[in-house]
């Protein structure tokens, strides 16, 4: 019992060292962007100050506004979901059920293509954009993190399809539902949990991406993570403007992980705990 | 019989692989008959069901249904139902709308449909829980919500692969009653695939004995209780299994340790056998075979003695022994005309 005591306090000790180490920035970041560029910079830090709303104002309709950016984020975040979701269900739905040739070598080159470093492949993805004229596109970007999302959705959509008795969907295709119906009518509302985990991955990673967007995109097509480099030139670096735009940018996905944390980690546990994988 | 729901085999052969499962199957079963596809684990009877269902290809052979060829059909074109053995219920869906599925996919009117759910439904008792998921059913319950989407769209041929197998032992009872019931009121033909000789033999109108791939007897449960034509056949059907007890058949009597044991048929020569005799028609008397009784096992209105006789494992089914206890040496005989003789090589009855 006293042990036990001892384990929980070291584990609550270990755990809160782990969140504050990621919480402070975060907190740092929304407390800066209520500040007045003269309070970001004095020394020692102020943790009492008049807070403004005057860097949201300024990031949101000044001269510099992200809006436009965010927009971006928004339409190639949508698309890129939308376009993976649609691909990669049938697709998953095939290497978890269906008997084709070449099954086994379809399915590690799913898993191959997430093995390839990103870093790799900006230069061959900007010559390829560049000749078919999709450099700084809304198709461009959606295009290229197709190429990430999709194997990754599909890697991990594979094993909720396995996760249905095949039974059920014999019993579909005798009750005359034929191949699609069965998929619309008996699979897909039972992997929805697993539907929504890919979705809502595959939406963060393209919200997010910094890397490809800096270098495919341009002055039309610029998602707001790379937006929020125009806070920071040779000059100076705006901080209270740079912050308010972090949060700005941060609160889809901080809305959308708690709106769907129970299916996240629902997702995340359920081929540990189903023990399923590839038939 | 006539009217649709006639299914044929002609020579289907299944491989998987190296291993064949079925080695060229030959079958008929008649319109509206209650069929039993029996065998222990293994011996390919829920693989002719699937080939019948259409979930399995053939490797050789073809499958008639109705005279007409339905090898390369789809399961949904073959017009058949089945009740599977987790019985495969829609876990999202009620049990209306699981009952309903078969007919929404063809079509029928949402009005038509509540009719001939809630008619199929109350076949099988289970009216009052139309509106429940198969989640917060028993296992009875959700074996009849099962049934109901099997017989709602009259289909020409019910197929059944062990659906009583997850039910408990009394409700499993009671349910086989039902089911007999059932399919004496629709007329439907019906195959239905178990490993319990039980089931079988209080089910079907005919049996199907599957061994190792193979059909080892089609017939009646009374013909293949009482006339096995095979000796896996034999110890299969029947509880406890009979007891094959290698001899020497002359005349009309079969030697067995130098105890000769008569039996109702003449040897047209002297030659080895094996001496089938079932435990009911095996009983202690004043002469016969010498045995030594291990154990007696009393369940109240019969008792099994287990007995060493001629150097192996005997049994008896009978009348409980009270006077009887273990160690006893004992004689065991039986009527000539229940015996069984088979060939010991093959296997086959003489």
């Amino acid at each position: 019992m006293h042990r036990s005591a001892i384990r929980q306090i070291a584990l609550a000790a270990v755990a809160g060292v782990g969140l504050a180490v990621w919480v402070f920035p975060v907190i740092w970041g929304l407390l800066t962007s209520f500040k007045a560029e003269r309070d970001v910079l004095a020394y020692p830090p102020v943790w009492l100050f008049k807070p403004t709303l005057d860097n949201y104002r300024e990031v949101l309709f000044g001269a510099s506004s992200i809006l436009p950016n965010l927009w971006s984020s928004c339409v190639v975040s949508v698309l890129t979901t939308l376009l993976t979701m649609l691909i990669a269900i049938p697709a998953a739905y095939a290497l978890a059920r269906l008997k084709y040739p070449g099954k086994r070598a379809s399915g590690f080159y799913v898993l191959a293509t997430q093995m390839l470093p990103p870093v790799g492949l900006i230069i061959p993805y900007y010559l390829a954009l560049q000749r078919i004229g999709w450099l700084d596109s809304y198709s461009g970007l959606t295009a290229t993190y197709l190429t990430f999302s999709l194997p990754f959705a599909i890697w991990l959509m594979v094993s909720y399809f396995e996760d249905i008795p095949l039974e059920m969907e014999e019993a579909a295709l005798l009750d005359r539902a034929g191949r699609l119906r069965t998929l619309w009518y008996v699979i897909l509302p039972q992997v929805r949990g697993g539907i929504a985990v890919a979705a809502i991955f595959v939406f963060l990673n393209a919200w997010n991406e910094f890397m490809f967007a800096v270098v495919l995109g341009g002055n039309r097509v610029r998602p707001v993570t790379v937006a929020m480099f125009n806070f920071i030139s040779v000059e100076q670096t705006q901080w209270s403007k740079l912050a308010a735009g972090a949060m700005l940018a941060m609160a889809p996905v901080i809305l959308i992980g708690i709106l769907a944390q129970r299916h996240i980690v629902k997702g995340l546990t359920f081929g540990a705990v189903k023990g399923g994988g590839r038939r | 019989m006539t009217g649709p729901g006639s299914v044929r085999f002609e020579g289907v052969v299944k491989r998987h692989g190296e291993t064949t499962v079925l080695h060229g199957i030959d079958l008929a079963i008649q319109p509206g008959e209650f069929f039993v596809l029996l065998g222990p684990s293994g011996s390919g009877k829920t693989t002719a069901l699937r080939i019948m269902a259409g979930l399995e290809t053939v490797s050789g052979g073809r499958v008639l249904m109705d005279k007409r060829d339905v090898t390369h059909k789809e399961p949904g074109e073959r017009d058949v139902a089945m009740v599977f053995q987790s019985y495969a219920l829609y876990p999202h869906m009620t049990v209306a709308q699981n009952i309903g599925f078969p007919l929404k996919m063809v079509g029928v009117k949402a009005a038509a449909i509540a009719q001939q759910v809630a008619e199929a439904a109350a076949k099988v008792n289970i009216g009052h829980l139309l509106e429940r998921k198969p989640g917060q059913l028993s296992g009875g319950q959700q074996q009849r919500c099962a049934l109901a989407r099997a017989i709602v769209r009259q289909p020409r041929l019910f197929l059944l692969d062990e659906p009583l197998s997850n039910l408990d032992a009394k409700l499993r009872l009671e349910t086989r009653l039902e089911l007999h019931a059932l399919q004496r009121t629709l007329g439907t033909t019906t195959v239905y695939v178990t490993h319990d000789q039980e089931e079988a033999m209080t089910l079907a109108d005919r049996i199907a004995v599957f061994m190792e791939g193979r059909i080892a007897q089609v017939g009646t449960p009374r013909e293949v209780f009482s006339a096995p034509q095979t000796m896996t056949v034999a110890s299969f059907v029947g509880t406890p299994q009979m007891n094959l007890i290698p001899g020497r058949w002359e005349g009309s009597a079969v030697t067995v340790a130098g105890h000769a044991l008569p039996v109702s048929r003449t040897a047209p020569g002297a030659r080895d056998v094996m001496l089938g005799v079932r435990p009911s028609d095996l009983w202690i008397g004043s002469s016969g075979l010498p045995a030594r009784i291990e154990r007696i096992e009393d369940l109240g209105d019969s008792a099994i003695i287990s007995l060493t006789g001629n150097g192996q494992i005997l049994k008896s089914k009978g009348d409980p022994q009270p006077a009887r206890q273990g160690g006893d040496e004992v004689f065991l005989t039986f009527a000539p005309a229940t015996a069984h003789l088979f060939d010991p090589h093959s296997g086959a009855r003489l």
